[in-house]
């Protein structure tokens, strides 16, 4: 027992890695990969048409889940952030894992994004030929360099130099905004009814925000528990706490997006459509609403429930998967929903689709995002074992 | 008592500052960088009268289009110029030039009108601006092409253009001769869109649908010159009887419609 006022010293140790549920893990992971492998192959080889894309949807779930990946490598780092930044010595035991997620979530939107091309295999041309103005280059840009930073980041944690991580996690933060304003340019500076607005950048910082602090819930409560090192709730509970103020960030942006394109006349056909109409009311109304802020607001913040880990990891599954649906919601509608190219006239034949159009998730792209995950996870696993990022224990 | 961990015994304090600087320098370069990046946006290319390079443009009478007869001169030889696969399926078929028909929302007994589309090849083309590999471009004429061997097939082309005027090349065997063999053969993986049939503008001639329209359609549409004061379509245009697509968007298209 540690004396008041004394520090309990971390001390992080690589997990043995020998047990048998670890090789399993290990053998699915690389099934999963497989799979993944293959059937970017077949996107590649036979062409985009075996997906559920098509010329009024192009952007699809490789799309959506790099958007939900940026969410979470930004939203990772505020753990680290809680001890490098504002000194909370309780966070220290989290933070090597934090900034190693952060990178690898970031990785895994790269991949996604990649594997997504027509044409892959043209990866140096956007390095020989870009321009500058793009999204598409801006965007690469920061996320490479946010790697590097939170390299650098993880390896100032691992020579435990105080001042150079006190350091790097302002620059980190700072860059992990600039990502997310970055990454909801993407879709804010486009001229579509329901992508354009000024507010995705800041909306997808609190989103991250959520996600990524759910997700380290989760991932802190799944490792203590699979290396049985002792976890302190009292930690938990008080990251639900912030989670549950980042789930009413989320919740304002959405109300004043949705209000706004409501209120005024020349965009409410598209908030009418966006909000009732269609597969996406579904998905905004009972999995992001619902499912994904209101039931967990209420567990985290009722105090029986709030201080219980069972409902805190309910409550935190639910906002990760709210925050999925609210990725769907920014990525498909805005495609589904069409382009206004003769106000006030109603188009009654055409040849391709220019009314209302469904996407449907293809199968073949469900197996490449769930292999680009198992991707990121072999390396995160195995990092365990060759690295010393996981605490022997996470005392408050 | 800590002892500095460098054990050197130079104080802690002169690291710092150099470290501080470093990240200060870091910090602030990035935004000075950002603001240096270009302009956004701003016109590619205008039309400057009594210029020696043309700069292309089109008009479209949707009054003269004789779609009423069945005609669709301009689909069928845009399709054999520029190797477009069979029609297979409307979600993910090629279209250079494409028909809708329109009719006024609200109004008892509106009249359906045929409105030909086709990609505008905007002076300010949001397809050019968020091309991360500048495969899409536009050219000093006026023509906004995409390179399909530069392509990367990111599809924000599709995204950005607000005409549904740019097509992925989604693939799909289609192992059948060429019917235009002196174009280079399309891979699937790319974006395309029409280019104005610029292989045939640049040996002195004009689109294949203007040329179809004008032989065996309405005379519908019309190619020229908008630098040269004297062409017809300048003519059409400065008279105001024509107007672009949503060009409250400022994407200036250079497709002006008579009729609509």
């Amino acid at each position: 027992m540690s004396a008041p006022g004394e520090v309990m010293e971390t001390e992080f140790k690589t997990i043995e890695g020998t047990s048998p549920q670890f090789r399993i893990l290990l053998g699915v992971l690389v099934l999963l990969i497989i799979a993944g492998l293959w059937s970017s192959w077949v996107m590649f080889a036979q062409g985009l048409y075996v997906t559920g894309m098509n010329n009024r949807v192009p952007w699809g779930l490789q799309i959506i889940m790099a958007v939900f990946y940026v969410g979470l490598s930004a939203g990772s780092l505020v753990i680290s952030s809680l001890y490098a930044i504002f000194g909370k010595k309780e966070y220290k035991p989290f933070a090597r894992i934090s900034v190693s997620l952060a990178i690898l979530f970031l990785v895994a939107a790269l991949l996604s994004i990649i594997l997504d091309w027509g044409r892959p295999d043209r990866i140096f041309v956007p390095f020989m030929y870009f321009n500058p103005i793009s999204m598409f280059t801006i965007n690469p840009f920061l996320y490479i360099s946010y790697i590097l930073i939170c390299s650098f980041y993880l390896w100032a944690m691992f020579k435990e130099r105080d001042v150079l991580i006190k350091i790097l996690a302002v620059v980190a933060v700072t860059w992990a905004i600039g990502v997310h304003s970055g990454t909801g340019m993407i879709f804010g500076f486009v001229p579509r009814e329901l992508y354009q607005s000024a507010l995705l950048p800041p909306s997808f910082i609190a989103a991250a925000v959520s996600s990524g602090t759910a997700m380290m819930i989760l991932v802190i409560l799944g490792l203590f528990k699979f290396t049985r090192r002792p976890l302190d709730h009292d930690l938990i509970v008080r990251l639900g706490r912030f989670l549950a103020i980042f789930i009413f960030g989320v919740l304002y942006f959405i109300a004043v997006e949705n209000l706004y394109r409501w209120y005024l006349p020349q965009s409410r056909e598209a908030a009418l459509f966006f909000l009732f109409d269609g597969v996406q009311a579904w998905v905004f109304w009972l999995g992001m609403i619902l499912i994904g802020s209101i039931i967990p607001a209420f567990i985290l913040l009722r105090r029986r429930t709030g201080q219980s880990i069972p409902w805190i990891v309910a409550a935190s599954v639910m906002v990760v998967f709210g925050v999925l649906c609210e990725r769907y919601l920014i990525v498909v509608p805005g495609q589904t929903y069409y382009p206004h190219l003769f106000p006030g006239f109603e188009i009654t034949r055409s040849v391709v689709e220019e009314g209302i159009v469904a996407y449907n998730i293809g199968f073949l792209e469900i197996v490449q995002a769930v292999g680009i995950f198992a991707i990121i996870g072999l390396v995160f696993v195995l990092g365990l074992k060759t690295l010393k990022l996981l605490p022997t224990e996470a005392r408050a | 008592m800590s002892t500095n961990s460098r054990g050197d015994g130079k104080a802690t304090g002169t690291m710092d500052r150099r470290k501080v600087l470093k990240a200060g320098g870091l910090l602030l370069g990035a935004p000075a960088c950002a603001c240096a990046l270009p302009a956004f946006g701003g016109e590619r290319s205008g039309a400057q009268h009594g210029s020696d390079v043309p700069h292309w443009g089109m008009v479209v009478d949707v009054t003269k289009c004789r779609e009423g007869d069945g005609c669709d001169a301009c689909i069928t030889t845009c399709r054999v110029e520029n190797n477009l696969p069979p029609l297979e399926n409307p979600a993910t078929d090629i279209h250079f030039i494409r028909k809708v028909n329109i009719r006024r929302k609200h109004a008892e007994n509106a009249v359906e009108t045929t409105v030909p589309l086709l990609c505008n090849h905007c002076d300010n083309p949001p397809c050019v601006q968020v091309c991360p590999v500048r495969a899409s471009f536009q050219r000093a004429d006026g023509i906004v092409m995409c390179d399909p061997h530069r392509c990367i097939g990111c599809r924000y082309c599709l995204i950005a253009c607000p005409y549904n005027a740019r097509y992925f090349v989604y693939g799909g065997s289609h192992d059948e001769e060429q019917s235009n063999p002196t174009l280079a053969k399309r891979s699937h993986g790319v974006s395309t869109a029409c280019n104005f049939c610029a292989h045939r503008v640049d040996e002195g001639g004009t689109p294949a649908c203007v040329e179809a329209c004008r032989q065996e359609g309405g005379g519908a549409l019309v190619f020229g010159d908008l630098n040269d004061p004297d062409s017809e379509i300048s003519r059409l245009v400065a008279a105001n009887k024509a107007r672009g697509l949503r060009e409250d968007l400022g994407t200036h298209p250079k497709v002006y419609y008579i009729g609509l």
